[in-house]
C-alpha cells in the first residue's frame, strides 16, 4: 500500500486530463530524445576513433560536434517550450520561459565575448 | 564574476594520475587511454542510474570523484561533471516523456527561481566562504535526510482521478493503486526558495542542484517522489547548461574527457530505468537518503583543506 509508483508506458488515462501539456510533453521527449541520440553516436564514434587513433582531426570534430549538440539540447527544449505556451496563449508562462532563455543567452554572452 | 566563483577553490591543481599531462593542454590522442575512458565511463553510469532513479544529476558525486580519485583539477572536474548532469537531464526525460511524471508547469516557474540563483551566485560567493557553505550543506543535507525517514510511509498522493490538481499539481498513472492519482504542489514559496538556491549553489559546488530539489519537494511541497525526481531531471539540465557553455567557450569543457562520461550517463540510465521502475518509493525514499548522508559525509571531507 504505501508504494507510489507510477508505469510511465500506461498513462493513456492520464494523458486525457491535459491534453496541451501531453503534447509539449511528448515534443519535448522529441526533441530530448533526437540530441541524446544524435550526441552519443558522435561521442561514441569519436572516441573509438581517438583511442585506435585512427583520423584523430575527424574525431576532434565528432566529438566537439557532439558536445555542441549535448549543450544545445536543453536550451531547444526551452525553446520548443515557449512556442507551445504561445501556442497556448498562456502569456504567464510565455514570460517565465522567456526569462529562463535569456539567462542561457547570457551564458553563451559570458563565454564567448 | 561567474567566472571567479566558478574557478574558486583552484589552488591545488595539478594531475596525479591516469593523465600525462593536463586536460585544458594536452593533445587529443596522448591524453587519454582506453583505461581512464572506462573509469569514466563507469563514473557516468552512476550518475545516470541515480539521475534516473532519483533526479539527481550526479555531479554532486562526481566533481569529488574526478578531483580526489583522478586528480583531475576543479574546473575540468566541474567542467565534466556539468556534461554529465546535461546528459543525464536528457536521457531520463526522453525516457520518461509521456508518463505525465514531469510536471513541465511546475519545472518551468522553479526553474526561473533556479536561474535568479544560479545569476546571483557571484554575490554568495562574495559574503560566503566555499568551506562554510560545504560545511552548511552538509548540516542541511543530515537533516533532510532524517526528514525523508520520518516520512517515509507517508504518501503525496490522492487516489482520486477527479480531485483538481490546482495550476501546478499533476495527475498521473500509478500501477499499485491501478488508477490514475493526483497531487496538489503546497508550500510553493519554500519550493521556489529551494530552487533559488540549488540554482545559487550550483557553479559553487559544480551541481545541477537535484539532491537540493527533490527532498524538499517531495517532504514538504506535496510532490509523490516520482514526480519529484521526474521533473527534478528535467530542470537540472538547464541548470547545468548555463555553467557548462561557459566552461566550452572558454575550453575547459574537454569533449574528448565528456565522451566516455556521457556514455555512461546513456548505460547508467537503461540499466537504473529497469531496477526504480520496479522498486518501491519506500526503497527509493531510503536509497535518498542514504545519498544525502554520504554527500554531508563528502562535503565536510571537502570543506577541510
Amino acid at each position: 500500500m504505501n508504494r507510489d509508483a507510477g508505469d510511465p508506458k500506461r498513462n493513456d488515462a492520464a494523458a486525457e486530463h491535459r491534453p496541451a501539456s501531453a503534447r509539449l510533453e511528448t515534443t519535448i521527449g522529441e526533441v530530448l530524445r533526437f540530441g541524446t541520440i544524435t550526441s552519443s553516436t558522435m561521442f561514441a564514434i569519436g572516441l573509438l576513433m581517438t583511442i585506435m587513433k585512427y583520423q584523430t582531426a575527424v574525431a576532434g570534430l565528432l566529438l566537439n560536434g557532439g558536445l555542441i549538440i549535448l549543450l544545445a539540447t536543453p536550451p531547444a527544449r526551452v525553446i520548443v517550450s515557449v512556442v507551445e505556451y504561445i501556442r497556448e496563449r498562456d502569456w504567464a508562462f510565455v514570460a517565465l520561459t522567456l526569462v529562463v532563455l535569456l539567462a542561457l543567452g547570457g551564458s553563451v554572452v559570458a563565454a564567448y565575448f | 564574476m561567474r567566472r571567479k566563483l566558478l574557478f574558486r577553490g583552484d589552488a591545488g591543481e595539478g594531475i596525479t594520475a591516469g593523465l600525462s599531462q593536463p586536460p585544458n593542454t594536452g593533445s587529443i590522442g596522448t591524453l587519454l587511454t582506453a583505461t581512464l575512458a572506462f573509469v569514466i565511463f563507469s563514473a557516468g553510469a552512476v550518475a545516470g542510474g541515480l539521475g534516473v532513479a532519483l533526479g539527481l544529476g550526479g555531479g554532486i558525486f562526481l566533481v569529488p570523484f574526478l578531483t580526489l580519485v583522478l586528480g583531475f583539477p576543479l574546473k575540468s572536474a566541474a567542467a565534466i561533471s556539468l556534461a554529465t548532469v546535461i546528459a543525464t537531464s536528457s536521457a531520463v526525460t526522453a525516457q520518461r516523456a509521456g508518463s505525465q511524471l514531469v510536471n513541465l508547469r511546475f519545472g518551468m516557474l522553479l526553474e526561473v527561481a533556479t536561474t535568479a540563483g544560479s545569476l546571483l551566485g557571484g554575490i554568495t560567493a562574495q559574503f560566503v566562504a566555499e568551506s562554510v557553505l560545504q560545511r552548511l550543506f552538509g548540516i542541511v543535507a543530515i537533516a533532510v535526510a532524517a526528514v525523508m525517514l520520518g516520512r517515509i510511509n507517508r504518501r503525496n498522493v490522492i487516489r482520486d482521478a477527479t480531485i483538481d490538481p490546482g495550476r501546478l499539481g499533476g495527475r498521473f498513472y500509478e500501477e499499485e493503486s491501478g488508477g490514475v492519482v493526483t497531487y496538489r504542489v503546497k508550500r510553493l514559496p519554500l519550493a521556489l526558495g529551494a530552487s533559488f538556491i540549488a540554482g545559487n549553489v550550483s557553479s559553487l559546488l559544480g551541481i545541477g542542484g537535484g539532491i537540493i530539489k527533490v527532498p524538499v519537494l517531495n517532504a514538504w511541497c506535496g510532490m509523490p517522489l516520482r514526480a519529484a525526481a521526474a521533473t527534478s531531471a528535467l530542470m537540472i539540465g538547464v541548470t547545468a547548461t548555463g555553467g557548462a557553455i561557459i566552461y566550452y567557450g572558454r575550453g575547459d569543457l574537454q569533449p574528448l574527457l565528456a565522451a566516455p562520461a556521457v556514455l555512461g550517463v546513456q548505460a547508467g540510465s537503461l540499466v537504473g530505468a529497469r531496477l526504480a521502475y520496479g522498486a518501491s518509493v519506500k526503497w527509493l525514499k531510503l536509497l535518498m537518503a542514504a545519498l544525502l548522508v554520504i554527500v554531508a559525509v563528502l562535503m565536510f571531507l571537502r570543506s577541510t583543506p
